[in-house]
């Protein structure tokens, strides 16, 4: 490990002698485990180590990076920003919340950063950690227009890693759609993320993943909250395009009538490899959580599910529900996945299911008997297969954005 | 653990039947192996093959990701071979076998007096660590069918037990099959040579009766090209405040368009209702589908036990080979069960279907844990698996962890899974038609485990059906 990662930790950025200490302190126990790999339960389908060590053979920390990419917006939609350059929180514009309702700025200390716990990237993240931003909402206001963060990186970030934090709170009764939109095109380097998000008694938060381009970027991401009474947090993943990506989201549902929504549309091809793993604990009656995972998968790449639904024996009148489907358009494709139930509670509603396989031969030949060329039917019955996961959409432009997306990855194939 | 009766009402066959035994020196050693193997005048090849399986022992690890956890085994503590005195020399026919041992299969209900049996099933008793008689030996003979116990055929089919044993579960597999590897006594052997249909369904009884014993038996089944064999096992032990090792190995090998029903009703005593003593049953099974067409199937009904922890497996390396699991798994008072199948899927064209239905009650835990996997070459494969949970009470859990692979694009995997109570409508409409609450629980549970049931023997199905009602006795209120 101490090859692979040839990193001065003298030459971060510290505010205190303290600080240094318990970078050094968190960077002697990753380099003690290393790299997760597929011996861990958690990694069992995506061997990390095995991953990172063939696509790199030295990483380094990012010092003296230039910047300059010129920064262009979404004009699809009204919005306001944030932008992150290499993970580092830069600049914001709230342009259509009113103000001092919505506070944004950048990440000072992971001391709330508590979750990771056994988890070796956060070791990691904690040693090498370059901030991030902090997002709050005050209490009863829904904003206006959606926040798109601007993940920008520097063209020279090859064999680099990159850890930042970022931190997430809605107060009461209040609303945001979050946009985490990532924009990296050659470089190759190393991304690890650690979320944390609060959405208090009765808000909503919508959180959406996009990805530009196709990249060659290797990310990790750990999401870990909690939810208060009434609250919901809905999350898509549209995140196709990266050669690695992990997405890890932890969810407390800790109070009454809190719901959580996971759906992830993804369109993988050559040498990419997509892990979404989740685990939502009901931990109070009357929750909800639905999850709706879709992956289409061509050439020799890999989709990977592992979702785990745990129900306390008080979380009586539980909703919860998995549900995993796959379309293998390659032989050499692979869709692995563990949905996984544990349940301590007698009057619950709980159930999985799971598909894979190609393309319905039916569906195409009704299609082509419709005078419909082969592969238009098949891009259609993609198109079709993956739009499903919308419904939660209701603002029109933003879906139609997001369609757009889609549609350009299906053309893709 | 100290040894000693307990009373209960419910386990029926918690008896224990008092006769003088004969044991191997306690604890595991390389002595206790070539113990063991000299009382079964064993050739050389066979202790060195138990030999290589101990030395391989000796570098593995107990492995410890189940879910249900246990109290740490002394394997030093254990006694590995116990057998009934007046079985030290085999009996030649059923006159000479000790008429206590013939009692207590009576009092199971397994009279071993050929005319006394049900015509359709041939059994195999194994007490403790040896096989009391086998039954309609004469019958089977005529179509050239082997079945006896396997130390007999150790001696008399070298060529058929060399070839095959442990072709399926290698000695290296995991700890509890080397160990069963290491130290087997007795199990069930069977041969059907090929195009023979087995006139009757082939059974295996097993019982532990000393105390302080394991029991490792090993059973092998073999069936050649074109042939059918129905075999069905069942087993039962004494009730005691100690928990006693159940480590057995099940090896089925199925050649070009051959085909295997294996059905177990399991009924080790499960311990009493605050969890104490019980039969840990850590049994590997596994089955090979080696040739074109053939087919395995698992029933499995699993009522007894503290603990259960298997999983029952298919391995499909012929094409249009199909594989079958069909399980009722249920946990009462502080049982545990950990169980499901692995449908590895090698070749062309080859089928699994897995039925899964676990129910959990009192402070019970049920976990259904399964593998799908189909490689790259296994093109146009299919799998379905369908895994329920009925939860009663909430101080159980149901859990489901299926692992599902697939590497191929012409393959498909379809799999569902729900965990429930049982419906308050359904029970308010048995009530009101004059069933009591557990008259109704069983009819409904057992409407539950249809699929299940349909699948096993006639005469096992009847025993299976009371078996379920039985388990979940005293759990609704």
């Amino acid at each position: 490990m101490d090859q692979l990662f040839n990193i001065d930790l003298k030459k971060i950025f510290t505010s205190s002698a303290e600080e240094a200490l318990e970078r050094k302190k968190n960077f002697d126990l990753f380099l003690k485990t290393g790299l997760p790999n597929k011996k861990d339960e958690n990694w069992k389908f995506s061997d990390l180590n095995l991953i990172i060590s063939k696509n790199f053979k030295q990483i380094t920390f990012p010092d003296d990076l230039k910047f300059d990419k010129k920064i262009q917006f979404i004009n699809d939609f009204d919005h306001n920003h944030i932008t992150l350059i290499n993970g580092v929180y830069k600049s914001c514009d709230l342009r259509f919340e009113e103000k001092d309702k919505v506070k944004i700025e950048s990440l000072k200390s992971l001391d709330s950063f508590d979750t990771g716990k056994g988890n070796n990237l956060f070791n990691l993240n904690k040693a090498l950690s370059s901030g991030g931003f902090s997002l709050e909402v005050q209490k009863d206001y829904k904003c206006k227009k959606p926040i798109i963060i601007y993940n920008y990186f520097s063209s020279d970030l090859d064999n680099k890693i990159i850890n930042n934090s970022n931190q997430i709170m809605l107060s009461k009764n209040s609303e945001l759609t979050l946009i985490d939109y990532n924009i990296n095109e050659k470089s190759k380097f190393f991304k690890n993320t650690f979320e944390k998000i609060n959405v208090g008694k009765g808000s909503l938060l919508k959180s959406i993943t996009i990805q530009k381009t196709k990249s060659n970027g290797y990310f990790y991401k750990n999401i870990s909250g909690t939810q208060d009474y009434n609250s919901s947090y809905q999350n898509f993943i549209l995140s196709s395009g990266l050669k690695f990506n992990k997405i890890e989201i932890n969810m407390d549902l800790e109070k009454e009538k809190s719901s959580c929504y996971i759906l992830s549309g993804l369109c993988l091809g050559k040498e990419e490899h997509q892990e979404i793993k989740t685990q939502i604990n009901h931990l109070a009656p009357n929750c909800k959580s639905y999850q709706k995972i879709k992956n289409v998968l061509e050439n020799d790449s890999i989709g990977v599910y592992q979702g785990k639904i745990f129900v306390k024996n008080i979380a009586q009148k539980t909703d919860a529900y998995q549900l995993s489907k796959a379309l293998i358009l390659d032989d050499q494709a692979e869709f692995n996945t563990k949905p996984e139930l544990e349940i301590y509670a007698d009057d619950v509603k709980c159930s999985h299911g799971s598909t894979s396989g190609s393309i319905d031969e039916d569906a195409i030949y009704y299609l082509m008997t419709r005078g419909i060329k082969l592969p238009v039917a098949k891009k259609l019955l993609i198109n079709g297969f993956l739009n499903e996961i919308f419904e939660n959409i209701q603002e029109e432009k933003l879906k139609t954005f997001l369609k757009k997306r889609i549609m350009e990855q299906v053309d893709g194939i | 653990m100290k040894s000693g009766e307990l009373k209960n009402q419910e386990y029926k066959y918690g008896f224990s039947t008092d006769i003088e035994n004969f044991k191997a020196p306690k604890g595991l050693s390389e002595k206790t192996i070539k113990f063991i193997s000299e009382l079964k005048k064993e050739p050389k090849w066979m202790l060195d093959w138990r030999l290589k399986a101990y030395n391989r022992l000796k570098v593995l690890k107990e492995p410890n990701w189940q879910k249900p956890k246990y109290p740490k085994i002394n394997y030093q503590d254990l006694y590995y071979y116990s057998a009934p005195k007046s079985m030290k020399e085999k009996p030649k026919s059923l006159d000479e076998v000790d008429p206590k041992l013939i009692d207590t299969y009576n009092k199971l209900g397994i009279p071993l007096n050929e005319q006394k049996r049900l015509s359709g099933v041939a059994v195999d008793a194994v007490f403790d660590s040896v096989s009391v008689a086998t039954t309609f030996k004469g019958e089977l003979d005529k179509k050239g069918i082997i079945f006896c116990p396997i130390s007999e055929a150790i001696q008399k089919h070298p060529e058929l037990v060399k070839k095959y044993l442990g072709s399926v579960i290698p000695i290296s597999d995991h700890y509890f099959a080397t160990l069963n590897s290491a130290v087997f006594t007795d199990g069930s052997f069977v041969y059907i040579p090929p195009n023979t249909r087995c006139p009757m369904e082939l059974s295996t009884y097993f019982r532990i009766n000393a105390s302080e014993t394991g029991q490792f038996e090993r059973t092998l089944i073999i069936a050649d090209k074109g042939s059918y064999v129905s075999y069905l096992e069942g087993c039962t032990a004494p009730m005691r405040d100690e928990n006693q090792l159940h480590a057995a190995n099940v090896e089925l090998v199925a050649l070009d368009d051959a085909e295997i029903k294996y059905s177990t009703v399991q009924n080790w005593y499960p311990g009493d209702k605050d969890g104490v003593g019980g039969i840990y049953n850590f049994v590997t099974k596994r089955g090979a589908c080696r040739g074109k067409n053939s087919k395995i199937s698992w029933t499995q009904v699993e009522t007894g036990s503290a603990i259960t922890w298997k999983y029952p497996s298919c391995i499909l390396q012929g094409d249009n080979s199909v594989g079958e699991f069909y399980s009722i798994a249920i946990t009462n008072n502080h049982q545990k069960a950990d169980t499901g199948t692995k449908m590895i899927h090698l070749g062309k064209n080859t089928k699994s279907k897995i039925i899964s239905k676990g129910i959990s009650a009192g402070q019970a835990d049920n976990t259904y844990r399964g593998l799908v996997d189909i490689g790259s070459r296994a093109k146009n494969s299919r799998n379905y698996t369908q895994c329920d949970s009925l939860l009663m009470g909430n101080k159980c859990g149901a859990h489901t962890v299926p692992y599902i692979k697939n590497k191929n694009s012409s393959s498909t995997v379809e799999h569902e899974a729900t965990t429930s109570k049982i419906n308050e409508d359904q029970l308010f409409y048995c009530n009101q038609r004059g069933l009591n609450q557990e008259e109704a629980v069983s009819l409904i549970v057992n409407g539950f485990c249809k699929e299940v049931l349909q699948q096993l023997p006639m005469e096992f199905a009847v025993e299976a059906q009371k078996l379920v009602s039985i388990s979940l006795e005293g759990s609704v209120g």
